[in-house]
């Protein structure tokens, strides 16, 4: 046994150990980690269900789904028509940044309101700059609002925090520090008024 | 793979500023040890594994768990739900939990081998009596963390152990009321004792890796003791420490594994002895179930306190097995170290591992008449063990002991 | 050397003693029956979750089971419907819980029926043990237990619940069946006391496998290493 074959097989050896090794240690690692991912119950709570007619016309409601503040709004036929003619101040007036938040549900025909059913919108109401919930400001124009809001304010919320804009389907107004629509999330309507959210 | 590290700028910059590759070299790569130490040499290596494996894995398992005693459905508790959320919900929380509880076995096992290893072939003896004194705070230390463990489950024999044990340091005089209320919080055992044994459980492990990192610097300070006892003098009977003990630290690391992940994976429950079955009921202050026992690792010092009439003498010979360990190093005067080279000590030694092991099996038992005069014969040994230590060597005729080796 | 033999002798007999009295049965009882289960087999655990829901859950619980679990694992894998069907007005999210209240088990039966979740976990002998007991409802030689409390493998042979599976009274030609649903519910009751355990020894097959592997290279690499050394 010449020295050259021993150094060679130590090498191959430690070689060897070091691989099995550090695959031991990657597969150490997985369940570690893994454990802090949410756990099957916490996921489980992930449907919400709301009956959507005891939201009064015109009124806003907070819920709560998967732990986040969710809006239900009930537009007027008045509000709804606060829908048009703003285009050109939306950052994204067909939702389309951000495929995973938005809803299978989403068509052409109801993406100006955002929601299966017009009247009923529901969106997360988490400012997508950082996480405020957005305050209700629902008629146009400053009559109400003063300077807070922009001159040709379409009606819509508005973020205390750091100034976001969105008009009345929590589309973003340009200019806001927040770069998308208030999120919209899966849901289906069970029956006429009871939706369930997730 | 650890030289090319020390060769980069980063590691330089580091060192310069710590002084670590003198301390990497003096105290693991270059670290003169002996050539001949054989595997009962492995077990210390793999004590502080399965320290740092039970820290790992408590800490990802305090993430879920919750120390309470409040009542959720029936006789089921907080406490005992987030331990079945973390088996049932979790990702992999079913993998943690049973890593944790054969762990807490596991420790045992090898550190029973390491004193083992101490025992029999003169570790403790000069200049090495400090570091075994250390050894036997760590014991202590750890049979206090899984003390504090075992109750957390929040099960009958989480319980029913916490009260016996607690109603034990009641028996001592003049501060026994007082140890008792500070342990238990309370009248009885109950929701403070469960909160405050989860933090002094947490605390105790890092307690822990203090002690053994004094442990660890006593022992580089003696230098190990090897096989034949005697003390080397010559350069070529040492060896570096890498790579040839961090190999075969290695080896008995991989084999270990194996035997660990046996019982994590097909037998977490170890036919009660790890995950004891009255522990799967939950905690009924008004039920005690038919059979307690300690755990198995603690089971020898319950059979000494059972082997007493008098509460108070249990305990306190209790306490007088655990602190006799610490004696030991001056009890026994023989200047030879090796059993190998001790034909007396040696059958002692052999005959004490049995009386420990005989002792542990009545702790486990039902207490029957007979099991009981074995204990006390059992107990009688385990201290005559120690004190014929302070005569044998004036008559023992040792071997000669070798030069080198 | 002698000394070190006896040493093994005696530490093996230990292991082997102490082994031995876990398999026992609980309290000193009869010798347990085996129960033929599979934790693996769907077919088998179906059967004894529906033994659970029309017999058990007249009376117990088994609150760690949610319904959506029974949805989840895949060793149960039922459908959505199917589910619906079983949790009626509870939530999906909710354990499998009996309506019979404590305090009418307590007039009923002198005691709360315990929760069912990890009974094979926590009872000495597991699912031998549960299998066993349901068919072990016979009548007291003694004559002093009343008919239906008697049980063959209870400890101190009075038992609280009365023959759930009509035992006693069945016929030579009820008894195939009568055995299948002990066993079917006894194979569902091992698998729900530890939902991950198929996973866990698949797992362990890949992880010894692995380990057996590592324990080659390493020792020979430690000889080879140490062929440096006169030792």
């Amino acid at each position: 046994m010449t020295e050259k074959t021993n150094d060679s097989r130590r090498n191959f050896l430690y070689l060897a150990a070091g691989g099995l090794g550090g695959v031991a240690a990657a597969a150490a690692v997985v369940p570690f980690i893994g454990s802090m991912l949410p756990a099957a119950d916490t996921l489980a709570a992930s449907k919400t269900e709301y009956d959507v007619s005891t939201v009064a016309e015109g009124q806003l409601v907070v819920i709560q789904w998967q732990g986040k503040p969710v809006f239900v709004t009930n537009r007027t036929e008045e509000l709804l028509k606060q829908l048009d003619g703003h285009d050109e101040m939306l950052k994204d007036k067909d939702s389309t940044a951000i495929d995973a938040v938005s809803a299978k549900w989403l068509t052409d025909e109801n993406r100006k309101y955002r929601s299966i059913k017009p009247e009923y919108l529901i969106v997360v109401a988490s400012c997508t700059h950082l996480g405020c919930i957005p305050g209700y400001k629902p008629s146009a124009g400053r009559k109400e609002w003063g300077d807070s809001v922009p001159e040709n304010w379409p009606g819509g919320w508005h973020c205390p925090c750091h100034g976001s804009l969105y008009d009345l389907s929590a589309r973003v107004i340009n200019g806001s520090p927040a770069p998308y629509n208030l999120y919209l999330m899966p849901y289906k309507y069970k029956s006429d008024t009871t939706v369930v959210i997730g | 793979m650890l030289n090319t590290i020390m060769k980069t700028k980063l590691f330089g910059w580091v060192d310069r500023r710590t002084g670590a590759e003198a301390i990497i070299k003096s105290q693991l790569t270059e670290y003169p040890a002996p050539k001949n130490l054989n595997y009962m040499w492995n077990f210390g290596s793999l004590a502080l594994l399965v320290l740092v494996i039970q820290i790992l894995t408590g800490i990802f398992l305090a993430m879920y768990y919750k120390p309470s005693a409040a009542f959720s459905y029936g006789s089921y508790t907080v406490a005992f739900d987030s331990v079945e959320r973390i088996m049932r919900d979790v990702n992999f929380g079913w993998l943690i939990r049973y890593m944790h509880a054969v762990g807490a076995s596991a420790f045992f096992v090898v550190v029973y081998m390491h004193i083992g290893r101490g025992l029999y072939y003169g570790s403790y003896k000069e200049p090495r009596e400090l570091l075994w004194i250390i050894g036997v705070v760590i014991l202590l230390i750890m049979q206090g963390a899984a003390f504090f463990g075992y109750l957390l489950p929040w099960g009958q024999m989480s319980f029913w152990g916490a009260t016996v044990i607690t109603n034990l340091f009641g028996a001592l005089p003049v501060i026994g009321e007082f140890l008792q209320e500070v342990l238990r919080g309370g009248f009885a055992v109950g929701d403070p004792t469960l909160n405050r044994f989860f933090s002094l459980h947490y605390l105790f492990p890092l307690l822990l890796v203090a002690i053994v990192g004094g442990h660890i610097h006593a022992l580089h300070v003696v230098h190990s003791n090897n096989p034949e006892g005697i003390d080397l003098t010559k350069e070529e009977e040492k060896i570096m420490f890498h790579p040839y003990y961090t190999v075969k630290d290695a080896f008995g690391v991989a084999v270990f594994l194996l035997f660990y992940c046996y019982f994590v994976f097909f037998n977490p429950q170890a036919w009660g002895y790890f995950i004891e079955v009255d522990n799967y009921v939950p905690a009924n202050n008004l039920s005690t179930p038919a059979h307690i026992a300690p755990v198995w690792y603690l089971t020898p010092w319950y059979t000494i306190l059972r082997s007493f009439e008098s509460k108070l003498l249990g305990v306190v010979m209790m306490g007088a097995s655990l602190a006799i360990l610490f004696a030991l190093p001056f009890l026994d005067r023989s200047k030879v170290r090796s059993a190998r080279y001790r034909p007396v000590f040696k059958q002692m030694v052999y005959l004490f591992f049995v009386t420990v092991i005989v002792l542990g099996y009545c702790g486990h038992s039902a207490p029957t008449p007979t099991l009981k005069l074995i204990g006390q014969i059992a107990t009688t040994y385990y201290f005559a063990f120690f004190l014929l230590l302070l005569v044998v060597p004036k008559f023992e005729k040792t071997k000669p002991v070798p030069e080198g080796i | 050397m002698r000394f070190k033999q006896l040493l093994i002798a005696v530490g093996a007999l230990a292991v082997l003693s102490f082994s031995q009295s876990a398999i026992a049965n609980e309290g000193g009882g009869a010798a347990l029956k085996h129960a033929e289960i599979d934790v693996t087999d769907q077919a088998q655990i179906r059967r004894g979750l529906t033994v659970f829901t029309d017999v058990c859950m007249g009376c117990h619980s088994a609150t760690y089971v949610t319904y959506k679990g029974l949805m989840d694992y895949p060793e149960i894998d039922l459908s959505r419907e199917a589910v619906d069907e079983l949790r009626g007005d509870h939530a999906i999210t909710e354990g499998m819980r009996t309506e019979l209240s404590p305090e009418d088990a307590e007039s009923s039966y002198g005691k709360v029926p315990p929760d069912l979740s990890l009974i094979v976990a926590a009872r000495r002998g597991g699912a031998d043990y549960i299998y066993s007991l349901m068919t072990g409802f016979e009548n007291d030689p003694e004559g002093k237990i009343p008919e239906g409390n008697y049980n063959k493998y209870f400890t101190g042979h009075r038992i609280a619940m009365p023959d759930p599976l009509a035992w006693l009274d069945h016929d030579a030609e009820d008894t195939a069946q009568l055995e299948k649903d002990a066993q079917d519910v006894s194979a569902f009751l091992a698998f729900i006391a530890d939902p991950h355990q198929n996973e866990r020894r698949a797992i362990g097959c890949w992880v010894m496998g692995f380990l057996l592997l590592l324990v080659l290279v390493l020792w020979r690499l430690k000889v080879e290493v140490w062929k440096d050394v006169k030792h």
